[in-house]
């Protein structure tokens, strides 16, 4: 019996099979959804971050997109070059060139060269304290609270004495900063060589109340615009035509960077070469770090 | 007792009074997991209910012509073999869980492609959870709840037949769509809320989960009070009846 029973098992899993893979085959067949293989390609070359620096919530949204021929396939500053030529592969399209975006900090003043700086006691977020006038004289600088280091997933922004300052080796150009900064002073640029020239001011207004707000401020004298038609005067600041920007007119821009008497007009981006071996010899100073032994109140209450 | 009666017990004890999420606490992963929305939560609801009244109708099949004791096709095909008296007494229920699971695996496979082809936006929020339903343990719990019905009862009777199998199996699925729809509602509703930190996310959901479950407990003998009613009357109508034919017969 026990052989029968061994028997009847098996044929009734096997029969069960039959029926079943014949009802899923069948099932299979009608229900077919045509899915581009194109998609899934895309989705392995992406990085797969989901960081939504392209715009679309994650990278499955975006590969979608790049097959239904809705967005260009350089859209993600994550993956970069190499990320876009995968995808211009797949896709059998020719990538035109293209600069990676990253982001300027337009502002230079750190806490030493504010003027009109209040004890601000509130949230410490750059949101919050937009929000109260007289934080600092400035209206348009850097506040120095860290939103934008906080929203950055690469750890590429810190504030430095009130200053937020990019880390370009760090930096992949997700625009988080950007989108973070509620003084908009972030903006993402494209970097045709690994340092750009960058204008660190947002003031708007006239040089001398520029002048009582900040020590580092433009003032709008216009000496960059009459040196170099790349720069133009807009709302007494020089914005900097970055179309025409080419690396190779460096000499005409070092005497610009001279000539500006804020030195508000400098070059930003990853050190060279030579600013490495220069710097060298330099030490590194020692990083204070919190000792028990100093920093617990060990004082007694007497009440 | 009435057959339909005995149907509207077994519909309503498995929607409210033991449902199967509440009350029995199988289920929990998509109870918790896709109820963030309400409309994702009732598509959830559906296709548990889908999947379950496919996988009860294959399971009692499977079981009343196959597995128990004395089944019709595995004891006609062992009569080749051995004697008409041994061959009743094949017992495969051995295989039960097995045969549930491929059972449930197929109209999961089977579900996930109807889904695909004709609702995309449902199938896209299902995400992960669609072929998770494989492993809902409400489902098997549902298959396994019927065999008990059918495996080891004495008197033939009782044996539940198919349409009281279907009735427990749909019924079951209304009710883990009822609890997870309210569930949503709630979870909707709680997004707004100022919730203290230590409490947010998981922990204020299973709290919430935990309050539902004592409130569906008022249901608790809803049952045997309609029983009672439904009965009663029946009851009623008969000693009327008898008692005008006594006055006939006068």
């Amino acid at each position: 019996m026990n052989w029968v029973t061994i028997g009847l098992s098996a044929g009734t899993l096997l029969g069960m099979a039959v029926i079943l893979t014949y009802i899923l085959g069948w099932a299979n067949k009608t229900f077919r959804v045509e899915v581009d293989p194109r998609i899934a390609a895309v989705l392995d070359s992406l990085p797969g971050a989901n960081c939504g620096g392209c715009g679309y919530i994650g990278c499955r949204e975006y590969a979608e997109a790049v097959v239904a021929g809705k967005e260009p396939v350089n859209k993600c500053s994550v993956g970069g070059k190499g990320c876009a030529a995968a995808l211009a592969e797949i896709m059998g399209i020719e990538l035109a060139e293209n600069y990676p975006y990253r982001p300027i900090v337009h502002c230079g003043a750190h806490y030493g060269d504010r003027l009109g700086r209040s004890d601000y006691r509130g949230e410490k977020t750059c949101l919050a304290a937009n929000l109260v006038t007289d934080v600092q004289g400035c209206i348009y600088g850097c506040l120095g609270f860290g939103d934008c280091e906080r929203a950055c997933k690469y750890d590429a922004i810190h504030v430095v004495d009130g200053l937020a300052t990019v880390d370009y080796e760090k930096c992949v150009g997700c625009g988080a900063c950007a989108k973070a900064c509620p003084r908009n002073i972030i903006s993402m640029t494209p970097f045709k060589a690994e340092q750009m020239l960058a204008v660190t001011c947002s003031n708007k207004d006239v040089g001398r109340e520029v002048m009582a707000v900040c020590k580092v401020g433009c003032i709008g004298c216009g000496a960059c615009a009459r040196i170099s038609n790349l720069f133009r005067l807009e709302d007494n600041l020089p914005a900097i035509d970055y179309e025409a920007y080419s690396p190779a007119c460096s000499l005409e821009l070092m005497k610009v960077c001279e000539k500006c008497p804020r030195k508000g007009i400098v070059f930003v981006g990853k050190p060279t070469e030579k600013e490495i071996a220069d710097t060298a010899h330099e030490q590194l100073p020692e990083v204070v770090k919190p000792d028990f032994k100093t920093t617990v109140d060990d004082t007694e209450w007497r009440g | 007792m009435n057959y339909l009666l005995e149907i509207l017990l077994i519909g309503i004890g498995a929607a409210l009074i033991n449902n199967f999420v509440l009350h029995y606490f199988v289920g929990i992963c998509p109870f918790i997991g896709v109820s963030r929305q309400v409309v994702t939560a009732f598509g959830m609801g559906c296709a548990v209910t889908f999947v379950i009244s496919i996988a009860a109708f294959l399971s009692w099949t499977v079981t009343t012509y196959i597995l128990v004791p004395g089944a019709p096709l595995s004891s006609w095909i062992a009569e080749f073999f051995i004697s008409a008296e041994r061959a009743s007494r094949i017992d495969l229920t051995i295989l039960s869980y097995i045969v549930y699971i491929f059972a449930i695996a197929s109209s999961v496979q089977f579900v996930e492609m109807y889904v695909r082809k004709f609702f995309p936006p449902l199938y896209q929020s299902f995400g992960v959870f669609l072929p998770l339903i494989t492993t809902n343990c409400a489902i098997l719990f549902a298959c396994l709840l019927i065999m008990g019905h059918i495996v080891g009862v004495d008197n033939p009777e009782d044996v539940w037949d198919l349409g009281k199998s279907l009735t427990l199996a749909v019924f079951g699925g209304v009710g883990f769509t009822i609890a997870i729809v309210i569930m949503a509602g709630i979870r909707e509703e709680l997004d707004f809320c100022d919730i203290p930190g230590p409490f947010r996310g998981a922990a204020i959901t299973l709290v919430v989960a935990g309050i539902l479950a004592m409130a569906f407990m008022g249901f608790t003998g809803v049952d045997s009070g309609l029983k009672k009613v439904l009965t009663l009357s029946t009851v009623e109508k008969t000693i009327n009846g008898d008692h005008l034919d006594h006055m006939k017969n006068n």
